[in-house]
């Protein structure tokens, strides 16, 4: 008999009692990885968008809001002739609801800019001038507004036609609707605003230069912020917040589960106080009884922290189904993170076992064990 | 070798021993002063209450006495740094409530104590195996404390406290919960272990007939020994 079998033993003693202690923490760990996945998810996916679209820098004003703020599309004249810059093309992205759909992604691109190179037609064909009043959609959206080509839609009070299914390569450009940036401009009467510039630079610039780049354009156009492609989102005030929220609400959540752990673990003492004694008077140390308890709470902990990353992964799975998410992002459930999850589940364990045992270690043998 | 004859050298010195319960209130003890020597066989009798149980558990260092002195073969208990490692090595306790952990076999109740031993885990498990088979219990050995009888469970119990090579016994009614058959059984068991291995044996009981088994009788009362038969021929041949 090992040491690990009496530690698995004592969390035997009681399967339903360890069983929904187990639950308790499971829930907080799922969440966890249910809601860090899926705002990771969002970061990477709009990542993988801009480098779909070959973009090296993005300019934009990332407020509190998760859809950068407009700004005069004359800016973009001030970048274009910099050095390192090899395009631009201007862009108005909107998070809003189209027909059915609660939140769609609205990508307008300037006709010509090389946004468009990326999109590979499934079905039908781009606008034919940047006036035609027609849209392509990605695939998912496509799927999501169950629209075909030839089938019209209704963007503000516009009726725009569908001419074209086209495959952009990743989750977020397959989410989005994508049309011309001047009609986006004109149906929903933001003359000359963009809110983004998407920047390609010529090929072998290095770091320093951009950071220079980068630097320059912010002095130029205080109004937006350079940011190279990979940090754009992250530096979002927006994603913070989502970020924040995502690790908060699953840290109250896991806390809660630690409070179930610890009540399990106290009363698992207070219950066996006579065992306790027992393996203290034929000679176990104090020491050996704490590691006991710390043990079993540590297992307590690992288990709930597995049940919680299945638990986690399978919700996620069954969440961006839902109509209101598919297409904006794809859930980032990297090992790290489900590994992470069960690192926090076999701390809390360990945390919670903490004042039970030394509750146990303070126990005199002859304490349970008169006469 | 069958000898009742105490050795020499001294197991247990116990000095002006006290021991107070509830901030004073209970005194348990009221100044003891015993000596046991290597291979005796003490009964100790007294009424209900007259701390008995709690002498015992003072030799057992299951708790620490309010004041005077505990030697062990000559070192001061009070003072020793690891009262677990002299728990675990010199001593086996055997209870009148047989105390086995009940989510335990008999076979892994014997190996508890050897978690404190460098022993091999397998090692551990032959070892448990051969002290039930000497105490009898051969085919109860995957047996959980509650499928098994009183006689039983203290036959575990006493395989439990050999289980570290114990020099010293102390027994505090192990046939207190027993039938009379159950009871002479594990007494003989008892008793052999002090005669055939020379175990020193302090054993707390109301049985005077187990009593005068003992190489020497103590009686308490009141926390007080008021008499102690040292070198009272034992009544067994
Ligand atoms: N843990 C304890 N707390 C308070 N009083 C105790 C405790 N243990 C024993 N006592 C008291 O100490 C006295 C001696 O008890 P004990 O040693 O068990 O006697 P015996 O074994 O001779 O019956 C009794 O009055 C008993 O009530
Ligand atoms: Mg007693």
């Amino acid at each position: 008999m090992t040491f690990l079998s009496i530690v698995s033993r004592g969390l035997m003693r009681r399967p339903v009692r360890t069983g929904l202690t187990m639950i308790g923490i499971a829930i907080g760990i799922a969440a966890v990885v249910a809601l860090v996945g899926m705002s990771r998810g969002f970061q990477t996916s709009w990542t993988n968008g801009l480098k779909t679209r070959g973009t090296d820098i993005v300019v934009s004003n990332m407020g509190s809001a998760l859809t950068p703020k407009p700004f005069a599309a004359t800016q973009a004249d001030k970048i274009k002739s910099l050095p390192h810059v090899a395009a631009i093309c201007t862009l108005m992205v909107d998070l809003i609801s189209v027909e059915k759909a609660d939140m769609m992604i609205v990508s307008a691109r300037q006709w010509g800019g090389f946004s468009w190179g990326n999109l590979k037609i499934v079905s039908g064909r781009l606008p034919k001038d940047e006036k035609e009043k027609a849209v392509v959609l990605g695939q998912t959206a496509a799927d999501v507004l169950k629209k075909k080509v030839g089938d019209t839609l209704q963007l503000e009070t516009d009726e725009l036609q569908v001419v074209g299914i086209v495959d952009g390569g990743a989750i977020v450009e397959n989410g989005s609707v994508i049309l011309s940036l001047s009609l986006y401009q004109e149906i929903t009467g933001n003359d000359g605003k963009i809110n983004v510039i998407d920047l390609r630079m010529t090929p072998g610039t290095t770091k320093e230069e951009a950071a220079e780049l980068t630097e320059r354009i912010n002095s130029l156009v205080p109004e937006a912020k350079a940011v190279s492609a990979g940090d754009n989102i992250r530096n979002s005030q927006g994603y913070r917040i989502i970020n924040a929220m995502s690790w908060g609400t699953s840290l109250l959540a896991v806390l809660v589960g630690v409070l179930g752990v610890m009540n399990t673990m106290l009363m698992t003492v207070f219950e066996r106080r006579q065992e306790i004694c027992i393996l203290l008077a034929v000679g176990w140390r104090r020491g050996r009884v704490v590691r006991m308890i710390l043990w079993e709470s540590a297992l307590l902990g690992f288990l709930g922290g597995i049940g919680g990353v299945v638990l986690g992964v399978i919700g996620v799975k069954i969440l961006i189904t839902a109509p209101a998410i598919k297409g904006l992002l794809e859930p980032d459930l990297n090992a790290v993170l489900l590994a992470q999850a069960v690192v926090i589940s076999v701390v809390v364990g360990v945390i919670s076992g903490l004042y039970p045992g030394w509750r146990s270690s303070r126990l005199m043998p002859s304490q349970a064990l008169h006469g | 070798m069958a000898t009742t004859n105490a050795g020499d050298e001294c197991v247990f010195e116990a000095i002006a021993l006290k021991k107070e319960y509830d901030d004073g209130q209970v005194q348990a003890l009221r100044g003891v002063d015993l000596r046991i020597h290597t291979g005796e066989f003490v009964a100790i009798v007294g009424q209900s209450g007259s701390g008995k149980s709690t002498l015992l558990q003072m030799l057992g260092a299951l708790d620490h006495p309010s004041s005077g002195q505990l030697l062990y073969r000559g070192k001061s208990l009070e003072e020793s740094s690891d009262l677990a490692a002299y728990r675990a090595r010199e001593i086996g306790f055997i209870f009148q409530a047989f105390h086995l952990l009940p989510t335990f076999t008999a076979l892994e109740n014997v190996q508890i104590p050897m978690f404190e031993t460098s022993r091999p885990v397998a090692e551990r498990k032959t070892r448990a195996m051969e002290l039930l088979k000497a105490v009898g219990l051969e085919k109860r050995v995957h047996h959980f404390p509650s499928k098994l009888s009183g006689g039983e469970r203290q036959r575990v119990a006493i395989a439990r406290s050999l289980a570290n090579g114990a020099s010293v016994l102390l027994a505090d009614e192990p046939t207190g919960n027993l039938d009379s058959e159950n009871a002479g059984y594990i007494m003989d068991l008892i008793v052999n272990l002090h005669r055939e291995h020379n175990v020193t044996l302090v054993m707390v009981t109301h049985d005077m007939g187990i009593a005068h088994r003992a190489t020497r009788v103590i009686a308490m009362r009141d926390g007080h020994i008021v008499s102690d038969g040292a070198g009272v021929p034992s009544a067994v041949s």
